[in-house]
């Protein structure tokens, strides 16, 4: 009965697909479609697979949220309704709802477009997990560990600290005497999610449906890559230790410090970091947030261009701070590599848009990173009109505020029908994870209200320009820099760059 | 009106019939309780495929088919059929003792209206006819059990029989009385075995069912995900009923199970983002803990 109510809910999303021309599906506002058909109605059960698609919540995402945050009467049914077995785990996550919640997860960071049931259906996906057992949570420990917490740690507390998607974290100390947090993953969950992602099939169908505009395929597999990868929490630790070790020494920036022989494919301990938590910055002065900001910032594109990584989680969970600009980020699950074909041409895009300021250069190199269809019949202004969006923080020299909305300005221009624009443009594959957390990190940025000279800060980083430091944590960071190996070369591809 | 349209709303009305169905501060623990398979199967994602299958079942018996064909309006307001019967269901599993009495016994008033002739058979109804109504009982649990063994959490054997035992009390509230019903997993296949001379498929299940099974006017996509189920309810048919409605079915291997799983568990996540289901089932999840630690 159920099912027919909801597949009869999706007809009615199909119903106003074959509605629109096709050359107005991007950016569906269903909403307004529907009223202007003015025979279906918004229905949450659309909505939901709407976000289980394209992801919803902006900050519903995984990381780590306390569970204390719930309420303590929630707390209390959470713990009496704990995870205590594995047929527990396979019954709550198995059967695509694992998979919805990652992929709802990654695609999630920006959409100002679902309304805000679908915000809070996301959230009630990951509300339906339970924590595991404190037994539960011991056997798994000793299964990776071989010995049970209590004596494998000097000390162990059985009470997870916060909840991840498909794991959870519990503080230990261990028998040296470092105070550590140990991250759990739920027995038998990557089994269950990898299996789940082979069904190909049905995922493409649901994407297609409540993504029409998108490209499917594209969207599906990245997002199926990057789901396998964060199952495997060795990749994580290697992720998070390659980010440590290179910013070992950073005036503001914190890695927490993996623990290599406490880690294991479905089990990552690191040394456990204690700071404010996002929420608590709200009561921080307005400089504190432009700092944290800042140092936010660096540690992106830092990244982006020294590491050729993108740390893909800008979930204000993943970050804790202590003040003085100082962050801590945690949670490496959801790491971009990027080769330096892949990079090469953002960095030229930026580099003629900004510093050349070669309208015409910058279109060729849209064309050549894939942006946009060579040759569109479009006025080169009418290109730089649509996309400088992108770019409106770091086109001139200033401070500039990052206002809450501009992420979802970004994204609204971005899939805006009406430009003439638009059906010339796309995201190529390997940027569209980097698209969507590129911009979840203005939505971080945005909601810190944070005023910086982004552009001059952007100098510093960017290879090309190799500008001097512009504030003090650039000024602290010049000495960092100093003591550091050389960073990547950067030279042109042969190919003239990814196609 | 096309049937997507007539069908819109049905996850928010049985959402919200299941969340009313599951009472928070209940006075007693009702026909079933903490302890019931029942309650510890609640939420058992098979559950659409179960109720498609019952329905197929509950087809072929001419006279409650054409009870069903002459009285019900459920051509006009299909969801409305179906929102009821979700409502029904919640309340008789969850409800309170006298909350499933109440709703029992509007049904059965309906029921006394609802007699006729048979036009295939020639032969008079009435839809209190114990054994029209044992019929549909029996569909429905031989369906859930079914489902559940396929597509969802296995019942061991000991609890498949206990189902069935425990679920004789629903039968009784509509009124068949207590020593017709089948009350082990053998005494319910025996019963069907003795209906089924009396079963055949009539154009009016015929027609009833090849709306159900190809809805028109769905997209391909979504036509797809509807197969999955489709595949599911008809699959896990006896092959007798198969066979009656002429149904060509693919087997059901391990590989197309799992498929049609996980488009299970993608309705049930759509479900269970509707308010107040995920807070109903953790009621139930909560005293089914609770009665399993005392």
């Amino acid at each position: 009965m159920i099912a027919g109510a909801a597949l009869a809910g999706l007809g009615v999303a199909a119903a106003r697909r074959r509605a629109i021309p096709p050359d107005r599906r991007r950016g569906l506002d269903l909403a307004a479609v529907g009223r202007t058909i003015g025979r279906v109605r918004l229905q949450r059960g659309i909505a939901t697979l709407q976000l289980i698609a394209r992801g919803g919540a902006r900050y519903a995402g995984s990381a780590p949220r306390l569970f204390a945050a719930a309420g303590e009467q929630r707390q209390q049914l959470r713990q009496d309704l704990a995870l205590e077995t594995a047929e527990d785990v396979a019954q709550t996550l198995g059967a695509m709802k694992g998979v919805l919640m990652k992929i709802g997860q990654m695609a999630s960071y920006v959409d100002e477009g679902l309304a805000p049931s679908v915000r809070r259906t996301l959230s009630r996906l990951q509300d339906s997990v339970p924590p595991m057992s404190a037994e539960l949570a011991a056997g798994m420990v000793e299964q990776e560990l071989g010995m049970p917490p209590d004596r494998l740690f000097a000390e162990w507390d059985p009470e997870p600290i916060a909840a991840a998607s498909i794991g959870q974290v519990h503080r230990a100390i261990t028998r040296d005497g470092r105070a550590v947090a140990v991250k759990v993953q739920y027995p038998g969950i990557a089994e269950a999610i990898a299996a789940d992602l082979q069904n190909v099939a049905l995922l493409r169908r649901m994407l297609r449906i409540t993504a029409p505009a998108q490209d499917v395929d594209a969207l599906l597999d990245e997002l199926r890559e990057r789901v396998l990868e964060e199952l495997d929490y060795r990749r994580e630790a290697a992720n998070q230790s390659l980010f440590a070790e290179f910013y070992d020494g950073h005036p503001t920036i914190r890695i927490p410090r993996v623990i290599g022989e406490l880690s294991t494919r479905r089990l990552v301990t690191s040394e456990l970091a204690v700071g404010s938590r996002f929420a608590e910055l709200a009561e921080l002065s307005q400089h504190e947030r432009d700092i944290a900001a800042e140092t936010i910032y660096r540690f992106v594109f830092r990244s982006l261009y020294e590491l050729h990584a993108f740390n893909g989680d800008p979930h204000p969970g993943n970050y804790l701070f202590h003040g003085g600009g100082e962050v801590t980020f945690l949670d490496f699950g959801l790491v971009k590599h990027f080769t330096n074909d892949e990079l090469y041409p953002l960095m030229q895009m930026a580099r003629n848009l900004c510093v050349r300021q070669d309208p015409e250069e910058f279109r060729r190199s849209m064309e050549v990173a894939g942006f946009l269809v060579p040759g569109a019949p479009l006025s080169t202004d009418a290109v730089v009109e649509h996309l400088a969006v992108f770019y409106a923080t770091i086109r001139e020299p200033g401070p500039v505020t990052i206002k809450p909305d501009y992420s979802s300005a970004v994204v609204r221009r971005f899939f805006d029908v009406r430009s003439p624009v638009a059906e010339y443009v796309s995201i190529p594959r390997s940027y569209v994870i980097l698209q969507r957390i590129n911009l979840g990190l203005f939505a971080v940025l945005g909601e810190l209200s944070a005023t910086r000279d982004w552009r001059s800060i952007a100098e510093e980083i960017w290879p090309f320009v190799q500008g001097p430091p512009s504030t003090p944590i650039g000024e602290a960071e010049r000495a960092w820099l100093a003591g550091r190996p050389a960073s990547a070369e950067w030279s042109q591809p042969a190919t003239g760059g990814r196609t | 009106m096309t049937a997507s349209q007539d069908v819109t709303g049905l996850v928010e009305r049985s959402a919200a019939a299941y969340s009313r169905g599951v009472p928070e501060h209940p006075a007693d623990d009702g026909f079933f309780g903490p302890a019931s398979v029942t309650w510890r199967s609640a939420g058992d994602l098979s559950a659409p495929v179960a109720g498609l299958r019952a329905l197929m079942l509950q087809a072929l018996h001419p006279l409650a088919m054409a009870g069903v064909d002459q009285h019900s309006d459920w051509r006009e307001d299909p969801v409305g059929r179906l929102a009821a019967t979700s409502s029904y269901l919640a309340t008789v599993s969850f409800g309170e003792r006298a909350a499933a009495q109440r709703v029992a016994e509007r049904v059965r008033r309906i029921h006394t209206r609802v007699t006729g002739v048979d036009g295939v058979t020639g032969k008079p109804y009435a839809a209190g006819d114990p054994a029209l109504l044992l019929w549909v009982h029996v569909a429905l649990v031989d369906s859930s059990l079914a489902a559940r063994s396929l597509f969802g959490v296995p019942p061991s054997p000991a609890d498949a029989d206990r189902y069935v035992a425990e679920m004789t009390v629903a039968a009784e509230l509509v009124g068949v009385p207590r020593d017709m019903v089948p009350a082990s997993v053998p005494q319910l296949a025996g019963y069907i075995e003795c209906v089924k001379p009396e079963l055949a498929c009539t154009p009016a299940a015929s027609e009833s069912m090849a709306f159900l099974l190809e809805p028109p006017g769905l997209d391909d996509d979504i036509a797809e995900i509807w197969q999955d189920i489709r595949d599911g309810a008809v699959g896990s048919l006896p092959q007798w009923a198969a066979e009656m409605y002429g149904y060509e079915r693919e087997p059901l291997t391990a590989a197309r199970c799992t498929e049609i799983r996980q488009a299970l568990g993608v309705l049930d996540a759509v479900f269970l983002g509707e308010p107040g289901v995920l807070e109903a089932r953790q009621r139930i999840a909560a005293r089914v803990r609770a009665a399993q630690r005392a």
